[in-house]
C-alpha cells in the first residue's frame, strides 16, 4: 500500500515537472533589467521583407556602430504569413521590440488590444513627416501616433525600355497613344501588361493604376468619405470597366498566373510592362540588374473626371514598439533613428523605397523618375487608406471581384456594388 | 488535419475482438487471361499516376531550374547535388530536420508511455469511471480538436512555452493519448487474465506484472503505435505555423513554407527540399511496411 | 461464469484496483485534460463572448454565430467553403470507393507484386500533405509545369491549362490531389476485409452459378460494409479538417477568389489574418460549429453503419 502511494506521489510529481519543467525558459528577450544598463541592449526588429534581409543588416549595421552596445537582430517573415505571426507574435510573449506594423486600418487592431507604444512627442522629426504619410500610422480612435513610417509606395506602370525602343514606342502620354502601344505589342507577339491575377491583392492596385484618374482620385475620396457618392458612382463603375477593358493585353488565362510569375515575365523580358508599386524597384533591380526600367502615369482615359494623369499612392511600412517590450528605452532611441534623413537616405539608396523622412534625394533614375510624377500630381490609393477600416476590407473586396470580372462571372457594375455592400457594413460617410 | 488518422473503433473493435479466419491466398487461376492482362495493365497504369509526381520531384532535385525551363520532364543527365547543398545549408534545412527529429521522436516516446500506462489500466479495471475516461480519450479521435488552437496558444504562452519545441512535444504527446491508448487497450484485453493471476500468485505488484509480464507481449503493438503516431507528427503543419515563430525552432513543414516564399524561382531547390522532408518517411516505410500495413488495417489482417 | 463463455468475459477481468488504476491513468489523464480537454472547452467558452483583440468583453449569447451568417464577408464565406469541403469529401468518397476499391480487388487476385503495388499506392499517404499540395502546385504550374508539357507533347494541347487558375478547375484540382495521396488507404483497408472473405463462401456462391458481378455484388460488397463504414468516417473528418493541401495549393485566401477556401481556412484567416477587433469571438464560432458538426456526424455514421453490419450478420 504505501508502496503504490509512493508511486503515486512520483508520478503525480513527475507529470506536474513535465508540465512545468519548461516554464522557466522564456524565450530571449525578455531578461530582465536590460533596461536600466543601455549597455548591451538586443532589440528584436521584425519584418514581411524577406527580400531586403541582408539590405537591412547593412543599415542596422551603420546604427551598432553609432550606438555601441546595441544589437539589432532583423527577422524577416514571409509577407502572406506575416499577420498571423505578427497577431500571434505580439499577443504572446514572443514577440518583437520593433514590429513592422501595416498602415491604416490594418494598424487599428493593435492599437485597440493595446499591443503598441504611443509614440506622440518622443520622437523628434515625427512633425517633418507629411501628414498623408502620417496618417497611417495614427489611431482611428485615439488620434495618437504609434509608428513611424518608413516609406512611400508609389503606384505606376512601368516599362521595359528596350522593348518600347524595339517596336518604335514612346511613352503614351493620350489614352488614345496608350492604347495604341498597347495593341502595337499585341500584334507584334509581346504580351503587352504582365499581372499576377491569381494573387488578388495586386488587383485594386492596378484598378487604380489604371482607373484612378477616370473617377478622379482625391477629389472622389472626399465625395466617398462625406456620403455624397458612394462605388456605385457611374465614373467609378467606368473606372472598373477599364480594367476588363484591358484584359486583352494581359497573358491568356491571367487568373491563372501567379505575382511572382508576372514579375519573372516582366524581368525575363516576355511582357512589357507591369502595372505595380514602387516596391517592385528593388525586385527588378535585383532580379534584373541590366534591364532598362522607365515608369509613367497611364494617361487619362475619356470622359476622365481628374484634370492630370495621377500616381496613387500610400503610407507603407510602419516601425512601431511593442507595449511589452522591456527595452522601450533603446526602442525609442532605434525609432528616433528612423525618423532622421540619414536613415531616411540609406531606405532610399540601400533599399530602394520612397523615405517617409523629407529631404531625401533619389540618385536611382527609375526611383527619382517615378518620384517626380508623383509629385507632380498625387492621389491616394483609395481602398487601402480609406477601407480597410472594418471588415470586409475594400481592397479584399475589390481585388475578388476584379478576379471574377477577369474570369468573365462579374461585370464592373455588379463588382462597385459588391465592394458598396461590402464596405457600408462597417463604413458610414462623416459629412 | 494529420494525414494517416486511426482507425475507428467500430471497425477494429469488432475485428480484434472476434477471431477471422486465416487470409489465405486466392484462388489460382490457370493459365492467362485477357481479363488477368487488362487487371495487370490497370494496376502498373495506376502505379504510374501514384508514384510518377514522386519520381519527378526526385529527379527534378538533380536538374537545374534552366533544364527544367526548357523541357519540365528530363532525366537527371549530369545529376547535380548544388540545390541539397544549398536547401540543405543556406535555406537552414539542417535546423528544422534536427528540430523535427527531436520533436517527433520525444513526442512519440511520451504519447506512447503514458498510453501504454493508461491503455493498461483501461484493460485491466473494471469501472465507471474508468469506462467514461477511456470513452473520453477515444471522443478524440473524432473531435477536430486542432480548432482548439487559441487557448492552446494563450496556454503556451502563459507557461513561456511559445515558439519553444517544448510546446509541439507536449502537445503532440496529448494528441497522441486517443489513438495509442485505443490500439493498446485492444491488445491489452487479448492477453488472458491467468497470466496476470500466474504472476500475482509469484507475488508480482501490479507494476512488476505490468513491466515484466505484459510490456514485451504487447511489443507489436507498440511498434504500431510509434509508426503511426510518427508520421502525422512529422507531417504537421498547423501547430508549429501557429505555436512557433522563433525561426530557429521551425520544423520541417513550417520551414517548407518559409522556403517556398524566399525560393518562389528557384525549382531545383524547392524539389530538393521537398525531397529532403519526404525521405525520412520513406524510410521508415521500408523499414517497418509490415507495422504500416497492419497498422492501417489494424488487425484486419491478422 | 462458464467455461464455454465468450471471451470477451475471460478478456476483461479486473487485476487493479481502482487506486492503482488511477495511478496508471494520471499522466496521460493530466496531459489529455491540460492540452487536449481544456483548450476545447475554453474555445467553445470564447464564442460566447464579444472580443477587443485579446481582451474578452461582454458576453454576447449567440451574437458571433449571428455574425457568421448574416454579416459580410462570412454569410458569403461560409456557406462557400462549406460547398468545398462537402465536394472534397463526396470526391474522395466517390475516388475510394471506384478506384480505391477496383484497385484492391484487381490486388486480391494478384499472384505477383502485391507487396510491391501494395507499397506504390501507399506512398503518397505518407507524404506530408503540405509537401503533397506544393509538389503538385509546381507540376500544375501554367509556367513550366509538367502537366501541360506532357499534354501537349501528346496533342491535348486544348486540354492544357492553369488548373489553379481558374475556379472551374481549381477545386477539382484540390479535390483529385487529396484523393491521389488518401487512396492507399482504402487499397490497403479493403484488401485485407477481402483477404478476410473466407474462400468457402466465394466458391459456394461460384456453384450456385452466380456471376462475377452477381458474387460481388451479393456476397463480397455486403462483407466490405465494415470497411467503408470505416473509409467514411475518416473521409469525412479528414474532408472536413482539410488544411494543409489547400493552403499549399490556394494559400491562405483560397485563390483564385475563394475558390478553394474550404473551412479551416476560414477559421485560420479569421482567426489570425484578418486583423478584425473581434477575430477571437468569430473564429471561435467557426470552431464550435465544426466541433459540433464533425463530431455528430462521424459519431451518427459510426453508429448507422453499425445499425448496417449488425442487419447484415
Amino acid at each position: 500500500m504505501r508502496r503504490k502511494l509512493l508511486t503515486l506521489a512520483a508520478f503525480a510529481a513527475g507529470s506536474a515537472m513535465l508540465l512545468s519543467g519548461c516554464a522557466p525558459s522564456a524565450p530571449a528577450g525578455t531578461g530582465a533589467d536590460s533596461s536600466d544598463s543601455a549597455d548591451d541592449v538586443t532589440l528584436k526588429v521584425w519584418s514581411w521583407r524577406t527580400e531586403d534581409i541582408e539590405k537591412y543588416n547593412s543599415i542596422f549595421d551603420v546604427y551598432e556602430k553609432e550606438n555601441p552596445g546595441v544589437t539589432v537582430e532583423f527577422e524577416a517573415f514571409q509577407n502572406t504569413e506575416y499577420n498571423q505571426i505578427l497577431t500571434t507574435g505580439l499577443a504572446g510573449s514572443d514577440g518583437p521590440d520593433i514590429p513592422m506594423v501595416r498602415a491604416y486600418g490594418q494598424l487599428q487592431p493593435n492599437i485597440v488590444a493595446g499591443q503598441l507604444e504611443p509614440i506622440d512627442g518622443k520622437v523628434d522629426g515625427l512633425d517633418e513627416i507629411a501628414p498623408s504619410v502620417i496618417a497611417g500610422a495614427v489611431g482611428k480612435e485615439d488620434g495618437k501616433t504609434y509608428a513611424v513610417p518608413l516609406a512611400t509606395q508609389t503606384l505606376q506602370m512601368f516599362y521595359n525600355k528596350d522593348i518600347f525602343k524595339e517596336n518604335d514606342l514612346e511613352v503614351p502620354t493620350t489614352w488614345k497613344e496608350f492604347v495604341a502601344v498597347n495593341e502595337t505589342l499585341l500584334a507584334n507577339d509581346v504580351t503587352p501588361i504582365a499581372l499576377g491575377a491569381k494573387d488578388d491583392w495586386i488587383l485594386p492596385i492596378f484598378a487604380d493604376i489604371i482607373g484612378s484618374g477616370r473617377y478622379g482620385g482625391s477629389e472622389f475620396e472626399k465625395k466617398v468619405l462625406d456620403g455624397s457618392a458612394t462605388f456605385e458612382d457611374p465614373d467609378y463603375v467606368a473606372s472598373l470597366q477599364l480594367v476588363e477593358d484591358m484584359k486583352k493585353y494581359m497573358t491568356p488565362d491571367v487568373v491563372g498566373v501567379s505575382y511572382t510569375d508576372s514579375q519573372i515575365q516582366f524581368t525575363s523580358g516576355q511582357a512589357a510592362q507591369f502595372p505595380g508599386g514602387s516596391f517592385e524597384i528593388a525586385t527588378f533591380s535585383t532580379q534584373a540588374p541590366d534591364m532598362n526600367i522607365g515608369s509613367y502615369q497611364v494617361p487619362l482615359p475619356p470622359k476622365a473626371v481628374a484634370e492630370a494623369p495621377v500616381t496613387p499612392a500610400y503610407a507603407d511600412g510602419n516601425f512601431a514598439i511593442n507595449s511589452k517590450s522591456p527595452n522601450k528605452e533603446a526602442a525609442f532611441k532605434l525609432l528616433n533613428w528612423f525618423a532622421t534623413p540619414e536613415f531616411g537616405q540609406l531606405v532610399a539608396d540601400d533599399l530602394n523605397q520612397f523615405s517617409a523622412v523629407p529631404g531625401v534625394e533619389y540618385s536611382d533614375k527609375v526611383m527619382a523618375e517615378a518620384w517626380d510624377n508623383y509629385e507632380k500630381s498625387k492621389a491616394p490609393y483609395l481602398l487601402l487608406v480609406n477601407f480597410r477600416y472594418g471588415e470586409p476590407l475594400g481592397t479584399a473586396v475589390l481585388g475578388q471581384q476584379v478576379q471574377k470580372m477577369l474570369l468573365g462571372e462579374q461585370d464592373a457594375a455588379g463588382a462597385a456594388s459588391t465592394l458598396q455592400t461590402g464596405i457600408s457594413q462597417w463604413f458610414t460617410p462623416t459629412k | 488535419m494529420a494525414s494517416i488518422t486511426p482507425v475507428l473503433p467500430t471497425e477494429a473493435d469488432r475485428i480484434l475482438e472476434e477471431p477471422r479466419l486465416d487470409a489465405r491466398p486466392p484462388k489460382r487461376r490457370r493459365g492467362f487471361s485477357l481479363k488477368d492482362a487488362t487487371a495487370s495493365t490497370l494496376l502498373w497504369v495506376y502505379a504510374l499516376i501514384s508514384i510518377a509526381p514522386l519520381v519527378l520531384m526526385v529527379s527534378n532535385s538533380f536538374r537545374t531550374t534552366q533544364e527544367m525551363a526548357s523541357n519540365p520532364i528530363g532525366f537527371p543527365i549530369a545529376p547535380t547535388f548544388s540545390s541539397y547543398q544549398k536547401a540543405w545549408v543556406t535555406a537552414s534545412f539542417e535546423t528544422y530536420f534536427v528540430n523535427s527529429i527531436v520533436v517527433t521522436v520525444a513526442s512519440v516516446v511520451l504519447s506512447t508511455v503514458v498510453s501504454l500506462l493508461a491503455a493498461y489500466a483501461f484493460a485491466r479495471t473494471k469501472s465507471k469511471l474508468f469506462a467514461a475516461i477511456e470513452a473520453l480519450f477515444l471522443s478524440g479521435l473524432m473531435l477536430p480538436v486542432y480548432l482548439a488552437i487559441l487557448p492552446l496558444f494563450f496556454l503556451l504562452d502563459s507557461l513561456g512555452m511559445i515558439s519553444n519545441l517544448w510546446s509541439l512535444i507536449l502537445v503532440y504527446g496529448a494528441l497522441g493519448i486517443p489513438f495509442s491508448t485505443f490500439v493498446l487497450a485492444s491488445f491489452f484485453r487479448q492477453l488472458p487474465i491467468e497470466l496476470d493471476e500466474a504472476a500475482r500468485l509469484d507475488g508480482a505488484g501490479s507494476f512488476t506484472t505490468f513491466f515484466r509480464v505484459h510490456l514485451p507481449l504487447v511489443r507489436p503493438a507498440i511498434a504500431t503505435v510509434v509508426v503511426f503516431r510518427f508520421v502525422p507528427v512529422w507531417n504537421d503543419f498547423f501547430y508549429p505555423l501557429i505555436l512557433i515563430r522563433d525561426q530557429n525552432a521551425y520544423t520541417l513543414p513550417v520551414g517548407i513554407t518559409r522556403f517556398f516564399g524566399e525560393y518562389q524561382t528557384d525549382w531545383a531547390t524547392l524539389f530538393a527540399g521537398l525531397t529532403l522532408a519526404t525521405i525520412p518517411l520513406v524510410v521508415l516505410f521500408l523499414l517497418a511496411t509490415k507495422q504500416i500495413v497492419s497498422g492501417l488495417t489494424a488487425g484486419m489482417s491478422k | 461464469m462458464s467455461v464455454t463463455n465468450t471471451r470477451r468475459s475471460r478478456h476483461i477481468g479486473i487485476t487493479l484496483s481502482k487506486r492503482t488504476g488511477l495511478v496508471f491513468i494520471l499522466p496521460a489523464l493530466i496531459l489529455f485534460t491540460v492540452f487536449v480537454l481544456y483548450p476545447l472547452l475554453t474555445a467553445l467558452s470564447y464564442s460566447f463572448f464579444n472580443w477587443t483583440g485579446i481582451v474578452r468583453g461582454d458576453f454576447s449569447v449567440l451574437d458571433n454565430y449571428v455574425t457568421l451568417f448574416t454579416k459580410l464577408p462570412y454569410r458569403d464565406q461560409v456557406p462557400n467553403a462549406f460547398f468545398h469541403n462537402v465536394l472534397l469529401f463526396v470526391g474522395a468518397m466517390v475516388f475510394q470507393n471506384t478506384v480505391g476499391l477496383g484497385l484492391a480487388v484487381l490486388l486480391h487476385r494478384l499472384k505477383r507484386f502485391k507487396r510491391f503495388f501494395q507499397t506504390i499506392f501507399t506512398l503518397p499517404y505518407l507524404v506530408s500533405p503540405l509537401v503533397v499540395g506544393y509538389l503538385w502546385s509546381l507540376m500544375l504550374s501554367p509556367l513550366f509545369g509538367p502537366v501541360n508539357f506532357i499534354l501537349k507533347a501528346v496533342g491535348l494541347e486544348e486540354f492544357a491549362q492553369p488548373w489553379l487558375g481558374n475556379p472551374a478547375t481549381a477545386i477539382w484540382v484540390v479535390v483529385f490531389v487529396t484523393a491521389w495521396q488518401w487512396v492507399g488507404f482504402p487499397v490497403l483497408l479493403y484488401g485485407a476485409a477481402l483477404g478476410g472473405i473466407p474462400q468457402e463462401i466465394e466458391e459456394a456462391a461460384s456453384l450456385d452459378g452466380a456471376s462475377s458481378w452477381q458474387r460481388f455484388r451479393e456476397v463480397t460488397f455486403p462483407l466490405l460494409t465494415p470497411a467503408i463504414g470505416t473509409v467514411s468516417v475518416l473521409t469525412f473528418i479528414g474532408a472536413m479538417e482539410a488544411f494543409a493541401i489547400p493552403y499549399a495549393l490556394g494559400g491562405s485566401q483560397g485563390s483564385p477568389a475563394g475558390a478553394t477556401d474550404v473551412l479551416s481556412l476560414l477559421f485560420y484567416r479569421t482567426a489570425f489574418e484578418s486583423g478584425a477587433s473581434n477575430a477571437i469571438g468569430t473564429s471561435s464560432a467557426i470552431a464550435t460549429l465544426l466541433f459540433v458538426f464533425i463530431f455528430g456526424v462521424a459519431v451518427f455514421i459510426t453508429w448507422f453503419m453499425r445499425k448496417a453490419e449488425r442487419k447484415l450478420y
